[in-house]
C-alpha cells in the first residue's frame, strides 16, 4: 500500500491543528486514499495510474487547507510546554508578563520592597529631569512652539561692539536685515533682556519689563487677554508710546481692572498708553514673566542712558523666529547663514557665526553652557542613587533566583532554552520596574512641582523676581521616564537572570528546595560585587555630601571680611527714574545730608553693596602689558567713608578724598591680593594700571591705597583682581546708599524711605539689611547642601538595607553550618567573625574604590564649594568611617541570628 | 454535471441524507453519493472531509472511531438529533425551491 502521509501532512501543516487531531485526520484521509487506490487497481488500473488517480482526489495543494481554515479545530494555540521552540514572540512576551505578574503577586513582600526602591530611584531622577527639562529642553510657552527657533551670533573682527558680553545678541539693524530677507521663517521677533523699570504711582515699585518688536504677539501667536497686542504702527517713529501689560502686573498692581485699556501708566517717569493686557502664560523673556511689553522703539524713552535701539554696534536683541510650514530647521539655518554672509560682506573684517536651534527657555549659549554643566553634575548624583537602588533590587532578585533555582533547573532540564528562561526572569524585573517607575514618577512629578515653586524664590538674588519654571511633564519627561524604567529593569534584572539561568542542574536537582540553589560560590561573588558597587557609589555621594556640609558650616560661620551688622542698604535706580549724572549727583548729596541727620545714623556711604546682585566687571592691565594680557576683575565705585563703614581696613596708603570724587580722577584703591598679583614684593602705592569697562574707553588709574581682602563678590571667594574707584558723578546713578545706624533696621529703613519720598516721590526704593545679602548666599549654599545631604543619606540608607539583605541571605543559607559549628564548640563571637570577614571584604574594596573616586569628584566639586580644599582629609575620612560603620552595623544586625542558632532546632526543621 | 455553486449549496443536504439511515464512513459516503446520483455528483477527499468536519463542529453529525477485529479502525459519521431536525427542514426548503423554479421556468423535473 502506498504511503500517503507525505502528501497529506504538508497540506495540513499551516492550519495550526492540535497535533493529535492532525494525526487523526491524516489517518482518516490516508484510509480513504487506500480504498480509492484499491478500487482503481481492482478496475484494472496499473499501480502507477492508481496511485496518481488517488492522489488527484486531493486536488490542488491549497484546496484542503482553504476548506479547513474556517473550522474551529484549525488555529488551535500551541500547548504551553517549557522550552517549546519559540514561534510567536509577542504572545510569548504576553505570557511571560502574565506569569511574572503571578510570581510577583505570590510574594507581595519581596515585590513591595523592590517596587518601593525602584520608585524612589526612578522618581527622584524623573523629578530632577523635569526641572532640567523646564530649563533646558522645553519648548517656549507659545502655541505651535515646535516651530520656534532661537537665533544667536558670535562675532569676530568687530572690536568696537557694545554688549558683546551678552553672548550672542543682535543689534536692531541686524534684526531688521534677517526679518526682511528671510523666507524660511514666517516671522521673526526680537526682544530685549528683561529690564528693570520703575512703575510710578503712590508707592513706586521696581518691575522687570521687556522691549519687544511690534510683531511679538503675532509671531508668537499670543492673543491678549484684553485689548490688543502691539502692531507695526506702534514701532514707527513719532508714534504715541504704548505698552501691553503683563497679566501678573495687571492683576497685582491694577486689580485686574478691565477699563485699563486706553489709560496711561508711568514707567521710568514716562507716560505710556495701555493698549492691551497679555494673557496669562505669555512668554516673557528667558525664564521670567515680563511685567510689561513695550515696543523696542520706546528704548530711548524708557532707558535713555542705554544707547541701544538706534545703535548698530549694540547687541541687545534676542531673536526668535517661527519656521514656515515647509521649512526644516536645516533649511532655516542654511538660509540665515546666507543672510549672515551678506551682512559680513558689507563690513570688511567681520565674520559671523550663527547658532540656530529649536527655541527653549534658556537657549542663550552662555547660560546654556553653565546650566548644562550644573545639570550634568546633578543628574550624575541622582543617577548614582538610582544605581544603588538597582544594585539593591538586583541583590533581592539574585537571592530569590537562587531560591527558585530548582524551578529554573526543572525548566532547563525539560528543554527550555537559556534565552527563554532569561527572558522570563527579565519579564519579572521589567514588570517590577514598570510598576515602581510609574508610582515613583507620578509622585515625583507632583512633589517636584510643589518643591520647585517653594524653592525657586531662595535662588533669586535680592531684588530680582523669582524665575518661572514649568516642570510639568511633557513628551520628553515621559520618554525619559520610560527609558529609565526599562533601563532600570534591565540593569537590575540582567545580572541575576544571567546568573540564575546557568545552574549546575545536577547539583540543584539533588538538593531540597529549602537549601541553597545555584552554585553558591558564583552567586556569592556576584552579590559581593553588587555590595562593593553600592558601597563605592555610596561613598562618593557621602563624601560629596560631607564636603557640602563642611562648606555649609564654613559659609555659616565664615567672616566675610567686612562688617555687615547694623547696616541698611537703600537701592534705587536713578537711571531708570530719568536722572542724568549731574542731577544724580545733586540728588545723592542731598540724600546723604538728610540721612545723616536721621536719629541714630553713624555713617553714610555709597557703593555697590558687598555680595549684592549687581557687579561691574572690568578689564585691568599694567601699562607695559599688551591688551591681550588684560585680566577680568571687579570694579566698585565707592565714597571715601565706605571702607570705615563696612570695616574694611586700608592697610597701606589712604582712602579717597572728597576732592577725588570727580570723573577724571586717577585715584584708585586695590585689594591686597591684586597688589600681590601685580607688584609682588614692591610697594603698590603710586603704581599705575589701565582699566576699562567697554573696550573703547580705557583709563589710567594710580594706586593711592591698599584695602584688606574681603569676600565681596561671592561668599567664600577672594577676587584676584579688584579695583575701587571714587564714586564720581558718572557712576552715581548705579550705586546704592549704605547707612550704619544704631537706631535698628526698621526705623532706619522707614527713615530712609521717608527721606527719599520727600526728595522725589517717583524713585522706587528697596531698603534691606546688608546681612540679607549674606543670607542669600548662605541660603543658596544651604539649599544645595540640603539636597546633597539628603541624597547622601538616601544612598546610605539604601546601601545599608542592601548590605543587611545580603548578609541575612548569606546567614540563612548557611544557618545549618553555623549551628553545627556552634554545637561543635565555636563561640558566637567566632561565628560572627566568620560572617563579617565574608561580608566586609566587598565593603572594604568598595570603600577604597569609593574614596579614590570621591577624590576625583571632589576636585570638580571644589570649584563650586565654599572654603573647602578639594582633598579634605577630615571630610573624606569622616564620610568613609561613617559608611563603613553603617555597613558594619548592618552586617552585625543581620548576622546575629546565626550566633543564636540552635543545632537541634535547625536539624528538626529539615 | 451540476454547476459548482449549486452543488455547494446542496452539499450539506446530500451528506445529511446519505447518513440518515445509518452511520457511514467517509469513503462509503463518497461512493454512495456518486452511485445514487448516477455519477452526476462526486466529492473528492479534499472537499468531502472539510465538509464532514464542519457538520460535525455544528453538531449535526457525530463522528466515531469504530474498530472491527482484523480491520483497521474507521471513522463513522451518524446523524445527531439536531442533524435530523436540520435535514427535515432543509428537505422542505429544497422542495419548495425546486417547485418554485419549475413554476417560474417551466422546466419539468429538473
Amino acid at each position: 500500500m502506498p504511503e500517503w502521509t507525505a502528501h497529506v501532512r504538508p497540506r495540513l501543516a499551516r492550519l495550526g491543528l492540535d497535533p493529535a487531531r492532525e494525526a487523526e485526520i491524516t489517518e482518516e484521509l490516508s484510509q480513504h486514499l487506500d480504498e480509492r487506490y484499491e478500487e482503481l487497481l481492482g478496475g484494472g488500473a496499473s499501480d502507477g495510474d492508481a496511485r496518481r488517480l488517488a492522489l488527484e482526489e486531493l486536488l490542488e495543494p491549497e484546496t484542503l487547507a482553504n476548506d479547513m481554515r474556517p473550522l474551529r479545530q484549525a488555529n488551535v494555540p500551541p500547548p504551553i510546554a517549557p522550552g517549546a521552540p519559540r514561534r510567536f514572540l509577542l504572545s510569548d512576551l504576553w505570557q511571560d508578563l502574565r506569569y511574572a505578574a503571578r510570581m510577583v503577586r505570590r510574594q507581595p513582600g519581596f515585590a513591595a520592597a523592590a517596587i518601593v526602591t525602584i520608585a524612589l530611584g526612578v522618581g527622584l531622577n524623573t523629578g530632577i529631569f523635569s526641572v532640567l527639562n523646564g530649563v533646558l529642553f522645553r519648548d517656549l510657552p507659545a502655541p505651535d512652539a515646535h516651530e520656534l527657533v532661537s537665533v544667536y551670533q558670535t562675532l569676530e573682527g568687530v572690536p568696537d561692539r557694545e554688549g558683546a558680553h551678552l553672548g550672542g545678541l543682535l543689534s536692531t539693524s541686524e534684526y531688521r536685515t534677517y526679518r526682511d530677507r528671510t523666507q524660511a521663517l514666517s516671522g521673526i521677533i526680537g526682544h530685549s533682556d528683561p529690564s528693570r523699570t520703575t512703575l510710578g504711582g503712590e508707592a513706586p515699585q521696581e518691575i522687570l519689563g521687556l522691549l519687544v518688536t511690534c510683531n511679538y504677539f503675532e509671531v508668537l501667536r499670543h492673543l491678549p487677554a484684553i485689548g490688543r497686542g502691539l502692531n507695526a504702527r506702534d514701532c514707527e517713529t513719532g508714534a504715541t508710546p504704548v505698552v501691553v501689560l503683563g497679566h501678573e502686573l495687571w492683576t497685582s498692581a491694577f486689580a485686574s481692572d478691565r477699563e485699563i485699556v486706553g489709560r496711561t501708566v508711568e514707567l521710568n517717569r514716562q507716560w505710556l498708553t495701555v493698549v492691551g493686557v497679555a494673557s496669562q502664560g505669555t512668554y516673557g523673556g528667558l525664564l521670567y514673566r515680563a511685567a510689561y511689553f513695550a515696543p523696542i522703539s520706546a528704548q530711548p524713552l524708557l532707558l535713555p542712558n542705554e544707547n541701544a535701539y538706534e545703535n548698530d554696534k549694540n547687541s541687545w536683541l534676542f531673536l526668535i523666529g517661527r519656521r514656515s510650514a515647509q521649512a526644516s530647521l536645516a533649511q532655516v539655518r542654511a538660509e540665515l547663514r546666507v543672510i549672515a554672509a551678506q551682512i559680513d560682506r558689507q563690513q570688511p573684517g567681520r565674520s559671523t557665526t550663527l547658532l540656530v536651534e529649536r527655541a527653549t527657555p534658556l537657549s542663550m549659549p552662555v547660560f546654556r553652557g553653565v546650566a548644562s554643566i550644573a545639570g550634568a553634575v546633578v543628574m550624575t548624583a541622582f543617577g548614582l542613587v538610582l544605581l544603588i537602588a538597582c544594585a539593591n533590587v538586583a541583590n533581592l532578585f539574585l537571592a530569590r533566583a537562587t531560591v527558585r533555582g530548582r524551578e529554573i533547573a526543572v525548566r532547563l532540564s525539560l528543554g527550555a532554552s537559556r534565552t527563554r528562561v532569561i527572558r522570563q526572569l527579565l519579564a519579572e524585573s521589567v514588570l517590577i520596574s514598570i510598576v515602581g517607575g510609574a508610582l515613583g514618577s507620578v509622585l515625583a512629578l507632583w512633589s517636584f512641582q510643589v518643591l520647585v515653586a517653594f524653592a525657586l524664590p531662595s535662588f533669586s538674588p535680592p531684588g530680582i523676581p523669582p524665575i518661572v519654571l514649568d516642570t510639568s511633564p511633557d513628551i520628553r519627561v515621559l520618554s525619559f521616564t520610560l527609558a529609565l524604567t526599562f533601563g532600570t529593569g534591565m540593569l537590575f534584572g540582567l545580572a541575576p537572570a544571567l546568573h540564575a539561568s546557568k545552574p549546575d542542574l545536577h547539583v540543584v536537582m539533588k538538593q531540597d528546595s529549602s537549601a541553597s540553589g545555584t552554585g553558591s560560590r558564583r552567586g556569592g561573588r556576584l552579590q559581593g560585587t553588587l555590595v562593593g558597587v553600592q558601597v563605592a557609589v555610596c561613598m562618593v555621594l557621602m563624601i560629596g555630601a560631607g564636603l557640602f556640609v563642611r562648606a555649609l558650616f564654613a559659609a555659616q560661620t565664615v567672616d566675610p571680611g567686612f562688617a555687615y551688622r547694623d547696616v541698611a542698604v537703600a537701592s534705587y535706580d536713578l537711571a531708570s527714574a530719568g536722572y542724568d549724572p549731574e542731577r544724580a549727583a545733586v540728588f545723592q548729596s542731598r540724600l546723604v545730608e538728610q540721612v545723616n541727620a536721621l536719629p541714630g545714623t553713624e555713617m553714610v556711604a555709597y557703593a555697590q553693596p558687598p555680595l549684592g546682585a549687581d557687579s561691574t566687571p572690568v578689564r585691568i592691565r599694567l601699562s607695559d602689558q599688551d591688551v591681550s594680557q588684560s585680566r577680568t576683575g571687579q570694579l566698585n565705585s565707592v565714597s571715601p567713608s565706605y571702607f570705615s563703614l563696612v570695616g574694611i581696613p586700608i592697610v597701606r596708603g589712604r582712602t579717597f578724598t572728597d576732592a577725588e570724587l570727580v570723573d577724571d580722577t586717577r585715584a584708585a584703591i586695590v585689594t591686597e591680593t591684586t597688589a600681590r598679583n601685580y607688584w609682588p614684593g614692591q610697594d603698590p602705592i603710586g603704581q599705575t594700571l589701565l582699566w576699562s569697562i567697554t573696550p573703547d574707553q580705557e583709563a589710567t588709574a594710580q594706586v593711592v591705597g591698599v584695602a584688606k581682602d574681603a569676600q565681596v563678590t561671592s561668599l567664600g571667594q577672594i577676587d584676584a583682581y579688584y579695583l575701587y574707584r571714587p564714586a564720581a558723578p558718572r557712576a552715581l546713578p548705579y550705586v546704592a546708599l549704605l547707612v550704619r545706624s544704631r537706631a535698628g533696621f526698621a526705623s532706619t529703613a522707614s527713615g530712609i524711605r521717608a527721606t527719599l519720598r520727600e526728595l522725589d516721590r517717583g524713585v522706587a526704593v528697596r531698603v534691606s539689611p546688608l546681612e540679607a545679602n549674606l543670607e542669600y548666599w548662605r541660603n543658596l549654599s544651604g539649599s544645595v547642601t540640603a539636597l546633597a545631604a539628603s541624597l547622601g543619606a538616601l544612598a546610605l540608607a539604601l546601601a545599608a538595607v542592601g548590605i543587611y539583605g545580603v548578609v541575612s541571605y548569606f546567614v540563612s543559607r548557611r544557618f545549618r553550618e553555623f549551628g553545627i559549628r556552634m554545637a561543635l564548640g565555636a563561640s558566637s563571637r567566632s561565628v560572627l567573625g566568620l560572617i563579617l570577614r565574608h561580608t566586609m571584604r566587598p565593603v572594604a574594596i568598595g570603600a577604597v574604590i569609593g574614596v579614590a573616586a570621591a577624590v576625583a569628584v571632589s576636585g570638580v566639586l571644589s570649584s563650586v564649594l565654599f572654603g573647602v580644599s578639594p582633598v579634605d582629609p577630615a571630610g573624606l575620612g569622616g564620610a568613609a568611617i561613617f559608611v563603613l560603620g553603617v555597613a558594619l552595623a548592618a552586617s552585625v544586625l543581620a548576622g546575629r541570628p546565626a550566633t543564636r542558632s540552635n543545632l537541634v532546632a535547625t536539624l528538626r526543621n529539615d | 454535471m451540476l454547476d459548482r455553486e449549486r452543488k455547494k449549496g446542496s452539499a450539506e443536504l446530500v451528506i445529511l441524507s446519505i447518513v440518515e439511515s445509518r452511520p457511514r464512513h467517509g469513503y462509503e459516503i463518497s461512493k454512495l453519493i456518486e452511485t445514487r446520483s448516477a455519477g452526476q455528483l462526486t466529492f473528492h477527499v479534499a472537499s468531502l472531509y472539510p465538509l464532514l468536519y464542519r457538520l460535525e463542529e455544528r453538531g449535526w453529525l457525530q463522528g466515531r472511531w469504530v474498530e472491527k477485529p482484523g480491520q483497521r479502525r474507521r471513522r463513522f459519521y451518524g446523524l445527531t438529533a439536531e442533524g435530523r431536525r436540520v435535514l427535515a427542514h432543509q428537505r422542505d426548503t429544497w422542495k419548495t425551491f425546486v417547485q418554485a423554479m419549475r413554476l417560474v421556468t417551466g422546466v419539468d423535473h429538473a
